[in-house]
């Protein structure tokens, strides 16, 4: 309820603005991946190390446009988190800054849906960084393919309480290979070919119904 | 996000930068299983590269199960010659849910014009792509890593020292037993050496006595390494003083010398080592040590991409003198003349890469008294078994008196054998015609096979029961259709190598053509007119592959990788997709072979 209020709010402020267009209801058949690594897993504090994302257009990833882009090393950077993904301080050295990456993110998504695996997450640590530099919240409609899975697991399985569901075991349970894990764009892939996966079997599950 | 091994041939052809274009200009796409990627006739929009799944090729014009012509899995590709052909022949079908990479027309149409190494890959033909292999695997680089890195003292002979006083006479002498080129010389000033173009020199150009002594020819100048050098180091030293072989010193004094050839034959895998270690094996032990390193002969020849044909050569020679060698420190001299020890089946053929079984047999002269025959054959079969030459199966050996006789009794159990025509019969003549002489007198194997041509070469209906063997197996054309699980394979003897072997073998009996070698006999056919050049070119071709294939998973099987599998058993999801086209081709070889042997033989109605 307060996301939508927000969202109004954020709409009637920027209608006009040079980004008036990402509040327009989208028309186009593609949609965009994405996935951050962050410093940490509580989303008040972490911060971006890189965010990964592509576009998917009816039944293909088009990895061929895709967004790749590595941050310049955060503050909260710690062992922890670089176990994880992988990048170190060093890695990071020639990173670019938040800004600019913001912006970059914004051109390369437009208004498209988006897709996640836990998207609240990625959009929380989007949202952070993002309405102190731009002044509003992601606009774009999504789909939180974790969500998704569930959903579909529940229908066919009458499991009324779905276990939280890794992210590789959900990619082997899918026949999806994991491309590069812990790779923002890896696991934005990864995310994407899940989604064509559920995709065509609720098709199939729609045909035969 | 492209997790392809572009490092495999086509993309090995491409320079980083064009890999980094394919990395950034293709996208991912899912596929049903059965759904149709590609269909028949439809204009190639997309280079297809499996990332995960398998796609069936299928000529839809064939009927039931000859439709399926190709198959393909992780890592290969398809579509491209719908692209330059401008539309799909074949239909291509997911058999699994499948994962491909799509490289848009144009990417890949701009990456032929850029590399035309890219593009000459799929302009392809087999013996192209063959060639393409064997390059491929020469520059895996293993040995030659392994080269580079040795170190003089590896390769270095010990040296032989004479004194100063020393005559030429005995020089020569010296050289002469120790099957050397050269001796060093030791004099208060230091040392010098001789070679044998200097012993020549000085007798006959410069008219010297046998009698004179070493000194006045020897060089003293002396091109010198240390033994911690590295073998290249030598090559280069060798090359900017333009000598053949240099004194390795350690501490001023000589320790060792290096020649040319050894540094060469180091580089090229050896083998001239081990040969030579066999030549000069004195002993029944020194010849069980050459005899162990022949594996190693093997995978380094391999490594470096030889031609199989030479490799098989030259292998085929090592046994057979070998062989000769323990035949010599066991058997009494003076039978030596009077009785011929032969190999036979793959060995008589010299198309046994490793050491398997022993297949041989024994010929006496008509008229010897040789009352231990039994005893010392008895002996000679367990020294080959320590050897490395493990026991026939089907006992086929000279333990076995069956398998030993004078060359009347060999004429007379061959006329038998050609009287019967039964299975049994017709697989001791196949044995006996590829008998190749390894130790004794070659004559007396001479003797008996020219009975044998004389007995076959014209009967029409023994040559027709002989040939039918060879149709016995079916060659698996489809790779995959009829395989219950994948992992089982194929039986690439079988379905490959027999057939050709043992056709090749009957028309060579027809024509009485004497090398016992599958592409000696090949080539004999081409020449008599026979078999076409170009018919006679791909079989050889074809069964190249098939030995080789084999024998890549016997080696396996030596280094302890392939337990429990059969070495005649190719899994066709483990080949690169080339060596997967270049065996579906010659599979299609060896079919049309048989074809034309049942029609030669009249095999027809059989």
């Amino acid at each position: 309820m307060f996301r939508a209020l927000r969202r109004a709010h954020d709409r009637r402020r920027h209608a006009g603005g040079e980004y008036g267009w990402l509040f327009r209801p989208y028309t186009g058949d593609e949609l965009v991946a994405i996935d951050c690594e962050t410093t940490g897993v509580d989303t008040r504090t972490a911060e971006p190390v890189s965010i990964g994302a592509v576009k998917v257009r009816g039944d293909r990833v088009l990895t061929s446009e895709s967004l790749d882009l590595r941050l310049r090393r955060p503050a909260t950077l710690t062992g922890d988190s670089i176990r994880v993904h992988g990048l170190r301080g060093v890695d990071l050295d020639d990173g670019i800054g938040l800004d600019e990456a913001l912006a970059t993110l914004l051109d390369f998504i437009g208004n498209r849906p988006l897709l996640g695996w836990r998207l609240d997450f990625d959009l929380a640590i989007l949202n952070r960084q993002l309405r102190p530099r731009f002044g509003f919240d992601l606009p774009n409609s999504g789909i939180d393919v974790a969500q998704l899975y569930h959903r579909q697991q529940r229908r066919s399985v009458m499991e009324p309480e779905p276990r939280a569901q890794r992210f590789e075991a959900v990619a082997e349970a899918l026949g999806v290979p994991v491309m590069g894990r812990h790779t923002a764009l890896g696991d934005a892939v990864t995310t994407a070919l899940m989604y064509l996966r559920l995709e065509r079997a609720g098709m199939q599950d729609r045909r035969e119904a | 996000m492209v997790d392809v091994d572009l490092t495999q041939p086509p993309f090995s052809f491409l320079n980083e930068e064009g890999r980094e274009r394919v990395r950034h200009g293709i996208d991912l796409a899912y596929f049903d299983r059965d759904e149709i990627i590609l269909e028949t006739g439809q204009p190639g929009e997309y280079v297809f590269l499996i990332h995960k799944g398998e796609v069936a090729e299928l000529d839809t014009t064939q009927p039931g199960a000859r439709e399926r012509i190709g198959h393909y899995t992780a890592g290969d590709l398809f579509g491209a010659i719908s692209i330059l052909n401008g539309k799909s022949r074949y239909r291509f079908r997911a058999e699994q849910e499948c994962l491909c990479y799509l490289m848009p027309k144009a990417l890949f149409l701009q990456l032929c014009d850029d590399y035309p190494a890219f593009a000459e890959f799929f302009r392809q033909t087999l013996a192209h792509k063959t060639r393409l292999l064997t390059e491929q695997r020469a520059e895996g680089g293993v040995t030659m890593a392994g080269f580079m890195l040795a170190k003089v003292s590896e390769c270095m002979r010990p040296p032989l020292c004479m004194g100063a006083e020393a005559t030429i006479a005995e020089a020569v002498a010296r050289l002469h037993e120790s099957h050397a080129d050269s001796l060093l010389v030791e004099s208060e000033q230091g040392a010098g050496m001789v070679t044998k173009t200097d012993l020549l020199e000085a007798l006959v150009l410069q008219g010297r006595e046998k009698q004179s002594p070493l000194r006045d020819i020897a060089h003293f100048a002396l091109v010198t390494v240390r033994p911690d050098q590295y073998l290249f180091e030598v090559l280069v030293t060798m090359t900017r003083h333009k000598v053949e072989r240099v004194v390795v010193l350690e501490r001023e004094s000589p320790v060792g010398v290096v020649e040319l050839t050894d540094v060469l034959s180091y580089f090229s895998s050896r083998s001239y080592v081990v040969s030579l270690q066999v030549e000069q094996a004195d002993s029944l032990d020194a010849l069980f040590r050459a005899s162990r390193r022949t594996p190693e002969l093997v995978k380094a020849l391999m490594a470096q991409g030889v031609k199989l044909r030479f490799a098989m050569g030259l292998l085929a020679a090592l046994n057979g003198r070998i062989m000769s060698k323990a035949w010599g420190f066991l058997i009494d001299e003076r039978y030596h003349q009077e009785s011929c020890l032969m190999v036979m089946g793959s060995e008589g053929r010299g198309e046994q890469i490793l050491k398997t079984d022993q297949d041989n047999g024994l010929i006496l002269a008509d008229g010897l008294e040789w009352p231990e025959v039994g005893e010392q054959m008895q002996r000679l079969t367990e020294t080959l078994i320590e050897l490395g030459y493990p026991p026939c199966p089907g006992n086929i050996m000279v333990n076995n008196p069956e398998w030993v006789g004078s060359v009347s009794q060999w004429r007379e159990r061959i006329a038998r054998w050609a009287r019967r025509r039964d299975g049994d019969s017709l697989m001791k003549l196949a044995i006996m015609l590829d008998s190749h002489a390894v130790a004794g007198n070659p004559a007396l194997l001479e003797r008996v096979r020219e009975a044998l041509f004389e007995e076959c070469s014209r009967d029409e209906l023994l040559l027709s029961y002989f040939a039918r063997t060879a149709l016995r197996f079916s060659t698996p054309l489809t790779l995959f259709g009829s395989l219950k699980k994948p992992q089982h394979g194929i039986d690439i003897k079988k379905g490959g190598i027999f057939p050709i072997v043992h056709g090749v073998r009957t028309m060579a009996l027809e024509r009485r053509i004497k090398p016992t070698s599958t592409l000696e006999r090949l080539e004999a056919l081409a020449a008599d007119g026979r078999l076409e050049e170009r018919v006679a070119e791909d079989l050889a071709e074809a069964l190249s592959l098939f030995t080789e294939l084999r024998l890549k998973q016997q080696l396996e099987r030596l280094d302890g990788d392939g337990d429990g599998k059969s070495p005649d058993r190719v899994v066709v999801q483990q080949l690169s997709s080339l060596e997967r086209d270049l065996l579906r081709e010659a599979l299609h070889i060896v079919k049309d072979f048989k074809q034309s042997l049942s029609q030669r033989y009249h095999l027809e109605y059989s």
